[in-house]
């Protein structure tokens, strides 16, 4: 090419930038608008996702209650009429569908408590967990198997055949007396304990003297 | 992905020698351009020469076009990066003062640097009065604290505080840009000529 050619195509050099430059800045203004993803990366929430902390197991959560462990709350994702039926002890309820309101955010957006999601089964409580998990919430625990697991093995535990190890009779002793905590009377129970009634002590009487009613006094 | 300080894809250990070394890049492009020169940034009120004009105005179309692209691309999350805060009376103020000494001196702050770097007496003498003007502020602080603090709005931008959408903007932004410059090329050659080295 000679210099004459080159010469022709530098003179336009300032137009070309220009249009460039608007050319780019229309592309912007046509390009498909994408909805942006809010709160953690994607891959954050995969580590967290397949992260064993994510769950905590039903044996884990009664040994907290019954030590009155005050670093977690308990929050059942049911709706409020099961929520009424039963529920752990000092749960609070925050319904799936309403798991974003204000009242509820400050419950489960902080991070000076562990927040222990529960369903009947770990379903909807995980559901819960992702939801918050995405938007950057800290501190978030399911409830290993929900409800159901809850009673199989603590309200409810399965006595071990006589073939199973040591370790299950412990565990199987730990549930029973986490269970007899939570309100569970069994048989062998009432025969171990000659239910010795406390003698009603006698109620202690507190003569509270009237106050003399004052005269009315004299008015002026 | 970025930015990449506050993402730890550098440690913010480094955040320091990364601003050094952006300082002496962009002293030295602003001198081997010649904005050590007063009369070349004077020359944008006379009309006898736009290059500060040009160059800051497409500096600022280019980056905005190439952040946005970022920002579609997910390169970069435009919510991280820094908004500075505004004290409204303050900027109005501080750019009107700022305004008068770049006219009257003919350098901005940062090109006053470079000027004394090269050794300009005008520029040393324009930076004096800067130290006199940093020393007055200190001694009346009292009396300037209510604008210096007041009015303050927050790491606002148009966007937010207008609801504007951000590519319209862009693309008025960069139509703006071009017409700036030709409107600037041809007062500049209506202009009488200045010559200087």
């Amino acid at each position: 090419m000679n210099k004459k050619n080159i010469a022709k195509i530098l003179s336009f050099r300032y137009m070309l930038m220009a249009t460039v430059l608007i050319i780019l800045a229309g592309g912007l203004l046509l390009l498909p608008k994408h909805q942006k993803q809010e709160g953690i990366t994607s891959e954050t929430l995969l580590s967290h996702a397949i992260s064993n902390e994510r769950y905590i197991s039903t044996d884990q959560i009664s040994h907290k209650i019954i030590n009155g462990d005050p670093s977690f709350i308990l929050v059942d994702v049911r709706d409020e009429k099961s929520y009424q039926t039963y529920s752990l002890p000092n749960a609070i309820n925050i319904p799936l569908p309403e798991l974003f309101k204000d009242a509820h955010l400050e419950y489960i957006n902080q991070d000076q408590f562990d927040v222990v999601f529960f369903s009947n089964d770990n379903f909807h409580a995980d559901q819960a967990w992702l939801l918050c998990d995405r938007l950057g919430f800290k501190n978030l625990r399911v409830l290993q198997g929900g409800l159901n697991t809850w009673f199989t093995t603590i309200i409810n535990p399965s006595i071990p055949s006589e073939d199973q190890p040591l370790e299950d009779f412990e565990r199987y002793k730990t549930r029973k007396a986490a269970s007899m905590y939570f309100g569970v009377t069994y048989p062998d129970q009432d025969i171990d304990n000659n239910l010795t009634v406390p003698k009603p002590t006698p109620k202690k009487i507190i003569t509270v003297q009237k106050k003399k009613k004052r005269v009315a006094e004299g008015g002026c | 992905m970025g930015p990449l300080l506050p993402n730890g894809f550098i440690p913010f250990e480094w955040d320091s020698i990364i601003a050094i070394i952006i300082g002496i890049a962009f002293g030295f492009v602003l001198e081997s351009s010649g904005f050590s020169s007063s009369r070349k940034l004077a020359g944008v009120f006379y009309g006898y020469d736009f290059a500060v004009l040009k160059v800051f105005f497409t500096a600022a179309a280019v980056s905005v076009i190439g952040i946005y692209y970022m920002d579609y691309l997910g390169y970069l999350d435009i919510t991280q990066l820094y908004i500075h805060p505004t004290y409204l009376w303050g900027a109005i103020i501080g750019g009107v003062i700022m305004g008068v000494g770049f006219v009257a001196g003919g350098f901005c702050p940062g090109t006053s640097l470079c000027a004394v770097a090269i050794g300009k007496l005008d520029a040393w003498v324009y930076v004096f009065g800067i130290m006199i003007g940093v020393f007055l502020f200190s001694e009346l602080f009292p009396l300037f604290e209510p604008i210096y603090d007041g009015y303050f709005l927050g790491n606002i931008t148009l966007i937010d505080s207008f609801g504007w959408n951000p590519y319209w903007i862009i693309f008025i932004f960069a139509i703006i840009a071009v017409v700036s410059f030709v409107i600037a090329d041809i007062i500049r050659k209506r202009v009488k000529k200045v010559f200087y080295e």
